[in-house]
């Protein structure tokens, strides 16, 4: 397929990824800091979320800009001045929907379109000022139904790989940043560990994992090594690996690209991971040293399926002197 | 089984190629398919690369010619023909145009339809040999009646003749091929001439197409301009034969011009100064077109 | 539903008279509108409607919010053109492409035309989409133009009429491929009864047509389509014939030329390609040799091109045959290459840049219709009897400013169509039809066209971006 539907296809699915989980991180957390009151204990209830998603300067700057009574979760949900806020990521989710509008199914269109529309209009404001919660579960409910349409709508073949590929990256990236959190905490209490686990979507399935405690241990083991929890990073990274080799064709276990190796590796360091090698790293290390790796798998998806590799502009790629010319051709 | 009537399509395309450029080209082009009873041309398109003026006329023999010059030198000269024609059957095989005998031939040298076609032409002559040759033939058959006698000289020289390209020239003379009865449809066309005309039956040179509706094509000619014979039945007019493929000419044949023999109905003819000729390249094909549902009830 | 119907002072294609006779090859077709009763007739349009929604058969309107896009109003009455009828018709745009194409070929070659004194070489020279590059430049099997969209219309004697020529990028086909596929399921019963030849395999001979023309032999040619993006007008058309024809849809930044050579980039790597149907006007298909600030274009494909690496469709440089003065003088082409008279006449043209014309012109605004020579789609046009005083007078500075860019023509009443209207009344509307011609190794024309119908009352403009609606059109065996 072209590198730029592969491309489109990609991020339509990443930006998507991306505001599902923007959305469960503001609701939870809107949730836990109910009972604070003034806008700068609010700010500093908002803090860990800003570390997770690395925008607390963005937050800053756009606070200049809009005024000292911007509040965290309106900056995540809509600001301007903010290049990942959801609204932006669904505005980009369609314009890059827009590009391979011809790949996707018209159920797929509609719906990105429909939330897209919702999500410019002051009703989606309004509805955020009278009731935030409803506002995430909209952006949830239709993420889920998203990917539901395009299992259920779209042919399986590279495209589809390409939507599963971005979401698995975006998906364990989100997941361990969110884990992050603790670190910034220090010593999380339980409810803190709780809404890290209901940020994930997580606390039910850990219950029915784990039987046991909430503890810190527990969390991350869970959240990073479950074989089963969907949103575990080694439950992505497994996907991810498959979905590559999907793409290339290799076998599972060998691989064709950079990008096919990177993925291959983390995987088989999580696989035989523990707590222990957490513990032995650091929390904060391990999670750091995660994160780089699925940029550069990403990077290397792209530079692998998108971008036209540097040497091949100087190489001759075909033999002038096997080709026939016209004239020839017209006498057979 | 045929029907009567075929809506057909040719495309003939000549590429001539130099090996360096050439000037003062004047060609003459004979591709337009006849009017007749049994051919309607809807359409025809003569069309010569480097694009030039074209003009045509009507030759004694009223085919229609096309001609141009092409003074500036030029390295390919590409004559482009496509056309449309709607064909009926000319005989109704039910009753073959049978009845008309020998011993009336005599009257066919006064008519003026007739009179040039019982001559020799440059290509074909009547000699003592071939008269003999005609009379074996028709001693052979054994019968009086001149379709009769036709058509034996036609498989006559279908069986005892063999097909091979390379073997003759564009300017190989009846004579030699009936000494080595070796050639290709034009050389078979021109030998049938010659013979039909020994015993005064008036014998002219066709050339046009025709499409090849066997399961196999395993008719020859077809993808080429091809060249046959029509002989004079009184009463009937000129009836086609095809000695290449021992076939009485029905509707899949479709008729550009007549003449005496090749040299008059010659499908292009030219020349120019300069380089030789480092290829020539003939494509026909011929393609049958949906007459609809109605008509193929 | 005919009872009322009237045919006041116009050809009509379906009825010879008032009295309500229709001709005799559209009386099943009158039979079974005449037996439905509006609400029949409501509920099948709603049908049709959804279609066309549903399959999102639409275009955008220039001049609106991006992504405003409509569905082209689709009348259910067909148009019905009798196999004899159409054998003209099919003759004389055969002739016509052949002429044009030799006349391309002659222009950009030994200029014999101009030579002859046949067509001022000013004419030729000044034409705005002549292209000086493709001057001495031996084009893929010499084919210029292999898919032109020609205009025809019908005049008060229902004469066939040429009224110009689309030798760019003509749009279209996929309404009529739409519009036959929603007739059928619509009105499956007297589609059958009427005998009428197919349309379906249009695709599949535009794919032929493109192969036709790849410079590499021995293998099947890696054709594509190549459209300027989403916001294109005929977006929709470009990814229904990509589609269609099982190629890939391609943007300029998607292809890159290497060493004079063009590849698509894939997840697989770089793919060669052979031959590019663009949908991109010759301005913005190279940024490095037109428009500068295309963003549409491959940088390197006119090399790619000039060097026989690459073919398109349509050649570069076929908008000379657009030009309106150019079709002024498409007879005489004919007659020239072909020593034949044209088959289908020109709608009689009056070209400012001749002295004597222009007065005419000048005198006569009020009574014709005046053309910008290089516009499409029916802007930069006056319509004489239809203007204002002040506009004729604008008219007639801009054409005494720049003659060589006016053609004026009477104006031909177009024939009329049994057309359904407001309240599932039956009038008649003006239509014009654009059949395709596909020119490669032969010259096909699918059976029938597109037929326009402007569905404002009186109204001559058929174009979709003025109102104008669209009909399938039946080109009957028999």
């Amino acid at each position: 397929m072209l590198s730029r539907v592969a491309d489109s296809l990609y991020w339509l699915s990443r930006y998507l990824e991306r505001a599902e989980n923007l959305a469960r991180l503001v609701d939870v957390n809107r949730h836990d800091t109910l009972d604070t009151s003034s806008a700068s204990d609010s700010d500093e209830a908002w803090r860990p979320l800003l570390y997770a998603t690395c925008t607390e300067d963005t937050f800053a700057t756009a606070k200049e800009k809009q005024g000292a009574s911007l509040e965290v979760g309106s900056f995540i949900m809509f600001s301007e001045h903010n290049p990942d806020s959801i609204r932006k990521c669904i505005a980009y989710a369609r314009e890059n929907a827009r590009m391979v509008r011809d790949q996707i199914s018209e159920e797929m269109w509609l719906e990105l379109n429909r939330i897209h529309l919702f999500m410019q209009s002051s009703e989606a404001e309004y509805l955020w000022s009278r009731d935030p919660e409803a506002l995430c579960r909209e952006v949830i409910k239709f993420s889920l139904l998203f990917q539901g349409l395009t299992d259920a709508t779209i042919l399986h073949d590279d495209g589809w790989q390409f939507v599963q590929l971005s979401k698995f990256i975006e998906r364990a990236d989100k997941t361990s940043r969110i884990l992050d959190i603790l670190t910034y905490l220090k010593n999380p209490e339980k409810t803190e560990l709780a809404s890290v686990l209901r940020s994930c979507s997580g606390f039910s399935a850990f219950r029915a994992e784990f039987r046991g405690e909430i503890t810190l241990p527990n969390v991350i083991t869970f959240l990073l090594f479950s074989q089963s929890f969907p949103r575990s990073v080694r439950f992505c990274m497994r996907r991810l690996d498959s979905v590559l080799h999907s793409i290339s064709g290799m076998p599972i276990g060998a691989f064709s690209n950079e990008a096919e190796r990177l993925a291959g590796s983390v995987l088989a360091q999580l696989n035989f991971s523990s707590i222990d090698t957490v513990w032995e790293v650091g929390l904060h290390e391990y999670i750091d040293e995660l994160q780089t790796r699925l940029n550069e798998i990403g990077q290397c998806v792209y530079e692998t399926y998108v971008k036209v590799p540097s040497e091949l502009q100087n190489v001759k790629p075909w033999d002038h002197s096997i080709m026939p010319w016209q004239q020839q051709q017209q006498q057979q | 089984m045929m029907s009567d009537s075929m809506r057909l399509r040719i495309h003939h395309r000549t590429e001539y190629s130099y090996s360096s450029p050439v000037r003062d080209s004047v060609n003459e082009v004979r591709l337009r398919p006849a009017e007749s009873r049994w051919q309607a041309c809807e359409a025809s398109f003569v069309t010569v690369l480097p694009a030039c003026r074209i003009s045509h006329y009507q030759d004694l023999n009223f085919n229609t010619v096309h001609h141009f010059e092409i003074a500036r030198p030029h390295q390919k000269l590409v004559i482009d023909s496509r056309s449309t024609v709607m064909t009926r059957e000319k005989v109704d095989f039910e009753k073959l145009p049978y009845g008309f005998l020998h011993k009336d031939l005599a009257k066919c040298q006064r008519l003026g339809e007739c009179h040039p076609f019982l001559q020799d032409s440059t290509y074909v002559e009547r000699t003592p040999e071939v008269w003999r040759l005609a009379l074996d033939i028709q001693h052979d058959t054994d019968s009086e009646d001149v379709f009769e006698t036709s058509y034996a000289i036609m498989e006559h020289i279908f069986r005892n003749y063999t097909y091979r390209a390379g073997a003759t020239t564009v300017s190989t003379h009846a004579n030699e091929v009936i000494a080595n009865k070796t050639g290709v449809c034009q050389d078979f066309a021109h030998a049938m001439v010659a013979i039909c005309r020994s015993i005064g039956i008036p014998a002219r040179y066709v050339s046009g197409y025709f499409f090849d509706a066997t399961r196999d094509h395993s008719l020859r000619g077809s993808e080429a301009s091809h060249a046959w014979v029509e002989v004079y039945i009184d009463g009937s007019g000129w009836i086609g034969l095809d000695p290449t493929n021992n076939k009485v000419v029905d509707a899949t044949y479709i008729v550009l011009a007549t003449g005496r023999d090749y040299r008059e109905v010659a499908p292009v003819i030219g020349s120019y100064f300069g380089a030789a000729l480092s290829s020539l390249n003939v494509t026909v094909r011929v393609e049958r077109l949906p007459d609809g549902p109605a008509a193929s009830k | 539903m005919f009872e009322h119907y009237q045919k006041e002072d116009f050809f009509d294609e379906m009825f010879a008279s008032d009295k309500g006779d229709a001709f005799d090859f559209y009386q099943p077709l009158k039979d079974r509108f005449g037996r439905l009763s509006p609400e029949e007739i409501a509920e099948k349009q709603r049908r049709v409607d959804h279609g066309f929604l549903e399959q999102g058969v639409t275009f955008t309107v220039y001049g609106e919010d991006s992504g405003t896009e409509r569905i082209f109003p689709f009348d259910m009455i067909p148009r019905i053109i009798p196999d004899r009828e159409w054998q003209t018709i099919e003759q004389g745009l055969t002739q016509r492409i052949i002429a044009l194409n030799l006349f391309l070929h002659d222009i950009y070659h030994d200029e014999r035309i101009i030579k002859d004194g046949v067509i001022p070489e000013d004419v030729v020279k000044s034409a705005l989409h002549y292209r000086p590059e493709m001057v001495g430049v031996d084009v893929a099997k010499d084919i210029y133009i292999h898919i032109c969209g020609s205009d025809l219309i019908r005049d008060g004697e229902g004469k066939y009429l040429v009224l110009e020529d689309n030798g760019r990028c003509p749009s279209g086909v996929s309404y009529l491929l739409e519009n036959r596929e929603m007739m059928k399921r619509a009105f499956p019963g007297v589609y059958r009864q009427s005998g009428v030849r197919p349309v379906d395999s249009y695709p599949e001979l535009l794919l032929k047509t493109l192969q036709h023309l790849s410079p590499r032999s021995g293998m099947t040619p890696v054709c594509v389509l190549l459209t300027p993006g989403v916001y294109n007008s005929a977006y929709f058309e470009h990814t229904f014939l990509a589609r269609k024809m099982g190629i890939e849809i391609v943007e300029g930044r998607d292809l890159i030329v290497i060493d004079g050579f063009v590849y698509m980039r894939t997840t697989l790597g770089l793919v060669q390609v052979d031959v590019i149907y663009r949908r991109l006007d010759d301005d913005f298909l190279d940024p490095r040799v037109f428009r500068e600030d295309s963003t549409l274009g491959v940088p390197g494909l006119m090399e790619a091109y000039l060097r026989g690496n690459v073919s398109l469709a349509n050649a570069v440089g076929t908008g000379v045959a657009d030009d309106k003065v150019t079709y002024a003088y498409v007879p005489d082409m004919i007659r020239y290459y072909l020593d034949q008279d044209p088959i289908l006449e020109n709608v009689p043209t009056y070209l400012a840049w001749r002295d004597e014309d222009k007065s005419y012109i000048l005198d006569n605004l009020e009574n014709l219709v005046v053309k910008a020579a290089n516009e499409s789609g029916g802007y930069g046009m006056l319509m004489g009897p239809a203007s204002t005083e002040e506009e004729r007078s604008e008219f007639a500075d801009r054409i005494r400013e720049n003659p060589r860019n006016y053609i004026a023509q009477p104006v031909v009443s177009l024939s009329r169509h049994p057309t359904l209207c407001e309240d599932f009344a039956i009038e008649g509307r003006h239509v014009d039809l654009r059949p395709f011609v596909l020119y490669g190794e032969d010259i096909e024309i699918i059976p029938g066209g597109l037929t326009r119908v402007a569905l404002k009352k009186g109204s001559l403009i058929v174009n979709s971006s003025q109102g104008g609606g669209s009909k399938d059109t039946w080109v009957l065996f028999q």
